[in-house]
This record gives C-alpha cells, structure tokens and sequence, in this order.
C-alpha cells in the first residue's frame, strides 16, 4: 500500500472517528450520570439535522447559523423528555431508584415514536442541504482535508474540553459529578437531583443539536439514519470506557480508523460488521473500555 | 418562626413495602443540645433520619424544624431549611477531592454565601482534611473519611446536624477524637442528633437521650438517667 493512499485512509478514519466522538458525547454523559442508555440517542440527532435542513429550506439559514436554534431547541427537547417522560421512573416511592430495562425500553418507544413522526412529516425521501462550503478542501501537503467535516471534527474536540473543564469547574457542573457519583449522598448534600437530571439530559441531546447542524452539509437525512448512529454511539462510549469524556473521543477515533481501514477492503456495510467485531475484541481485552479504570 | 424546638418529631411513621419500621414516634431535639437516639441493629434510627431527610417518605407524623414543617419538602429543600446528615456509611463522592466533597456540602444556596468561611472551620476542626484537600476520597482511612463526611454535612450550615453512626469501623483512638470533634460542634450553636452503637461514650456526652424499639419510642432521659436505667444497662451496656 503506497504512503499516500495511507495517509487517506488515516484522514477520513479520524475525520469520521472525531465525529462519531462528538456525536457519542451526550450518550456517555446521560450514561455516566443516570445509568440510562438513551436507545433515541441516534434518533434525537436525525431530528436535529432534520431541525437545520428545514431551518435552511424554508428561511435559507446556514446550517452554521441554524445551530443557533438546533443547539437550544435540542436542550428543551431533551429537558422535556426526561422530566416529562423518563423522570416517571425515577419518582417511585420517592426512592430514585431506576430499573435499568425499563429505561431502555422507554427510550426504544421514544426511538420508535421519533422515527416514525419525522416519517410521517417529511416521508422517506433523503434530503441534503446544499452548500458551498460542502466541497471546500484545504491541504495538508498532497491530501485535501474537506473543510466542513474538519470543523465537525474540531468541534467534537472544543466540546469535549468545555464540557470537561464545566463538569471540574462550575457548580452545576460540580453537582452533576456528585449526582453520578453517589445520588443519595447527592441528595443529603441540597442537589436537587431531578432537576440535575433534566440539565444533564438537556445538555446530552443539545450536543447532537451542535452535531446534527455541522453534519447535514456533507451528510445527507433521511428518517432512519438515527439507527446506525445510535449504535456507534453506543459501541464508542463502551469503547471508550463509559462516562469518560475523553474515552468517547479516542472511542470515535478508534471505531472511526478502524472503519476506514476496513472499507479499503470490503464494503462499507461489512465494514460495519467488523467494527462490531472489534467491539468484541476490545471488550474482551480491556472490559472497563479503552479509557476505563480497571 | 421562632421556637424552643430544633427538631420536633411527632408520631413520624415510615417503613419499607408493607411493613412500617416506625410506628408512630415522637420526640424533640433542644436548640444547641446534643441527643442521642439508642436502638439495636435494625431498629431503625437509620430509616428515621432517611424519612426525615426526604429520602424516604413519610406515611404519617409530622417534623418541624424551628417550627417549619418539613414533611411537604424535596429532599433538598430539608437541607436548606437547616437538616444536614453525614450519613451511615459516610457516602462520599469516591472520586472527588476531599474539598470537593466539602464544597458538595455547601451547595444550598445560604451555604454557598458563606463557603469559604464554612470550610475554614471545617479545616480548624479536622485538619487533616486541610492536608489531604487534594486528595481523592476514596484513598483517605476511614476515620479520615467519617471526617469527610461530617465536615460534608456542617458546610451546609445546618441548624440541626445528624450524625449516623459516625464512630463505625474506627479504632478506638479515633473515636475519642471524632467525640471530642463533636463536642467541639456543638459551640458552633447547632444541635446534634447523633445515633451511636458506642452507646456509653454518646450518653456520658448527650443532654437527653431515647431508646427506639419495636418501632417505638420506649426510654427517654437525660445522659445520666439513661446511664443509670437498669434495662439500659443490660440490653445496651452489656453490664
Ligand atoms: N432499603 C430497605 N428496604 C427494605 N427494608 C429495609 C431497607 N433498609 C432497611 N430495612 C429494614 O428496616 C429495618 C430498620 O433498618 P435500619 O437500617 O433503619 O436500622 P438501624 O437501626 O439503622 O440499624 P443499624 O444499627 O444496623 O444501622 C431493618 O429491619 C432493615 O432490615
Ligand atoms: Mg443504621
């Protein structure tokens, strides 16, 4: 295999790796707080990026002014959902206990009620946004860099790091540790832990907001793109060692090299399955994930 | 709002699924007082300071503090009105520095104002604390951690602090001086409930003490009448 073949294939796995990071962010974080996997996770961001192509049709906004409204109205949908819907199993007997299966079945009934309203809405056509900015390159020595795919990519990594110092530094963000840590003692230390709950829901889906705007000028929508990038979000953050921000990055990183690698050999949905493959492996390696503590 | 009562616990039941634990019990805290609240393993005086902390609910009864009820509050709003536990256990944030755990503590919002000052104290009283700050901690002893836990609770500025066992698992030259810290607590102007399995060393401290049986309140006293009691004597003095 020539260098410059390699150094391709290197570019489009960490380009896509990055992203699927970024993407997988807020299903870590809703993760590490509350023990809920998010089965709609993938379905909140098809519901962004549907959000920004309808913003960009209808009003002609750029998907990177549109992310101005995706981010916020993500924030109050996910905020919704959790204290409207998922707090309902937080509140019996006042306890706080949640039964891990009966979230993942309530947010595999809000998958099937997303995709199938979105459906209903828009139906199955694929849509795009077109820009001009879709086929903007720069160049690193020979190989062109797409230009909105890096600002995705570099956006997965400012949001991991603003999230990172907010969590360490800020009160809220002090809270939201401790609530993941320990929720009864929490609780006796004045957090009002529901709340923290509604935020920290908010914030996991206001990520794909961000997301759902920096990828519809290079990805194109259609009511059941969230599957697939629930799944991978889902193989990141267990790659890369559940409720560790950092660890969600390098996952995406991982899984994205890896699919890269792959699809230079067979085609990209057996790449697919491979990267379940190495899903696999790595679990049984390292179980507590790449940046896990052992 | 004034009262003459801290705490005032009247016919508080509460239990798990169908059985109650408690029946109906009632007594009151003194401001600036220490009591003491006896009972065997599984009595209860765990379940009592969860209910009254909000974590569990309450099925009848009524607690006031300084005459404000809290019965009809969030869990977090009992600890802003002025109940702080360190409770059994001590329930850290494991991964969190010990002064972030003490800043945890502080998070109502009457606490935060005052939350460097708050932490002073807490680093006078155990110092410590005040060497390991940085330190994460689940690494710090137990009777380190007891600290922790009990400087938790104090940086929310309560009005009535509830010590849950706080001696468990200490050796016994700890005790000593997690009992003398609690004396030191006091002249903080707050008052204490404290539950204790070292029930001689809490009664030679306590103003007034109760024993919880069955569900029920059945002995109460001052620290010297229940030293004296002869059923005391027997069923938790082991003399
Ligand atoms: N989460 C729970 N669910 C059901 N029953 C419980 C629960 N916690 C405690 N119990 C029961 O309630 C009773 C009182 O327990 P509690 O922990 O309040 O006792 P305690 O007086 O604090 O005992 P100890 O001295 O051992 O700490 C016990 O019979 C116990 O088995
Ligand atoms: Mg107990």
């Amino acid at each position: 295999m020539d260098l410059l073949l390699a150094a391709h294939i290197v570019k489009n796995g960490l380009l896509i790796g990055g992203i699927y990071g970024g993407v997988a962010l807020g299903l870590s974080l809703i993760f590490g707080v509350m023990r809920i996997i998010n089965f709609a996770h993938g379905s909140l961001l098809m519901v962004a990026m549907y959000l920004a192509w309808f913003l960009w049709k209808t009003l002609g906004l750029h998907p990177y002014v549109a992310a101005f409204i995706t981010v916020p109205a993500l924030f109050g949908l996910g905020y919704l959902i959790q204290s409207q819907i998922i707090s309902h199993l937080f509140t019996r007997e006042k306890a706080l206990v949640v039964e891990p299966l009966s979230a993942l079945l309530l947010t595999a009934g809000i998958f099937l009620v997303l995709d199938n309203l979105v459906l209903m809405i828009f139906g199955p056509d694929v849509r795009a946004v077109s820009v001009d900015i879709a086929y903007a390159n720069f160049f690193i020595g020979e190989i062109p860099v797409n230009i909105p795919r890096f600002i995705a990519f570099v956006a997965s990594i400012v949001v991991a790091s603003g999230l990172s110092y907010w969590l360490k530094h800020s009160n809220m963000g002090r809270a939201i540790r401790a609530t993941a840590q320990n929720r009864d003692a929490a609780t006796m230390s004045g957090i009002n832990v529901p709340f923290i709950y509604n935020v920290t829901f908010g914030l996991g889906v206001a990520i794909l907001g961000l997301f759902g705007a920096l990828l519809v000028p290079f990805f194109s929508i259609t009511p059941t793109l969230g599957l697939s990038f629930g799944i991978k979000s889902f193989i990141v953050v267990v790659l890369g060692g559940i409720g560790s921000i950092w660890g969600c990055v390098v996952g995406g990183i991982v899984l994205g090299l890896f699919e890269a690698v792959a699809s230079q050999f067979v085609t990209a949905t057996s790449a697919a399955i491979f990267s379940f493959g190495l899903f696999i492996v790595i679990l049984l390696v390292r179980p507590k994930g790449l940046m896990g503590k052992a | 709002m004034s009262s003459n009562k801290a705490l005032e616990v009247r016919n508080l039941s509460a239990g798990y699924g169908d059985a109650n634990v408690l029946n109906g019990i009632s007594f009151d805290v003194p401001p600036s007082s220490i009591v003491a609240l006896i009972g065997a393993n599984g009595a209860g005086k765990t379940t009592f300071l969860r209910t009254v902390s909000g974590l569990l609910p309450m099925r009848s009864g009524e607690v006031k503090l300084y005459g404000k009820s809290l019965g009809d509050m969030p869990a977090y709003k009992i600890v802003e009105a002025g109940f702080a536990l360190s409770p059994e256990g001590k329930q850290l944030f494991p991964e969190m520095s010990v002064e972030e755990n003490l800043i945890v503590g502080a998070h109502n919002p009457n606490a935060r104002k005052v939350r460097d000052e708050t932490k002073r104290e807490v680093f006078d009283l155990f110092p410590i604390l005040k060497e390991k700050r940085n330190d994460p901690a689940n690494s710090l002893s137990g009777g380190q951690q007891q600290m922790v836990a009990v400087g938790r609770a104090l940086m929310a500025k309560p009005k009535v602090l509830a010590l849950d066992e706080p001696s468990l698992g200490l050796a016994p030259i700890m005790v000593d001086r997690l009992f003398e810290s609690i004396e030191r607590i006091r002249q903080l102007d707050l008052a204490i409930l404290i539950i204790e399995q070292n029930v001689f060393q809490v009664l030679e401290m306590a103003d007034a003490g109760y024993v919880l049986e069955n569900g029920e309140i059945t002995i109460s006293g001052s620290g010297q009448e229940l030293l004296a009691n002869e059923h005391l004597k027997k069923a938790y003095l082991g003399l």
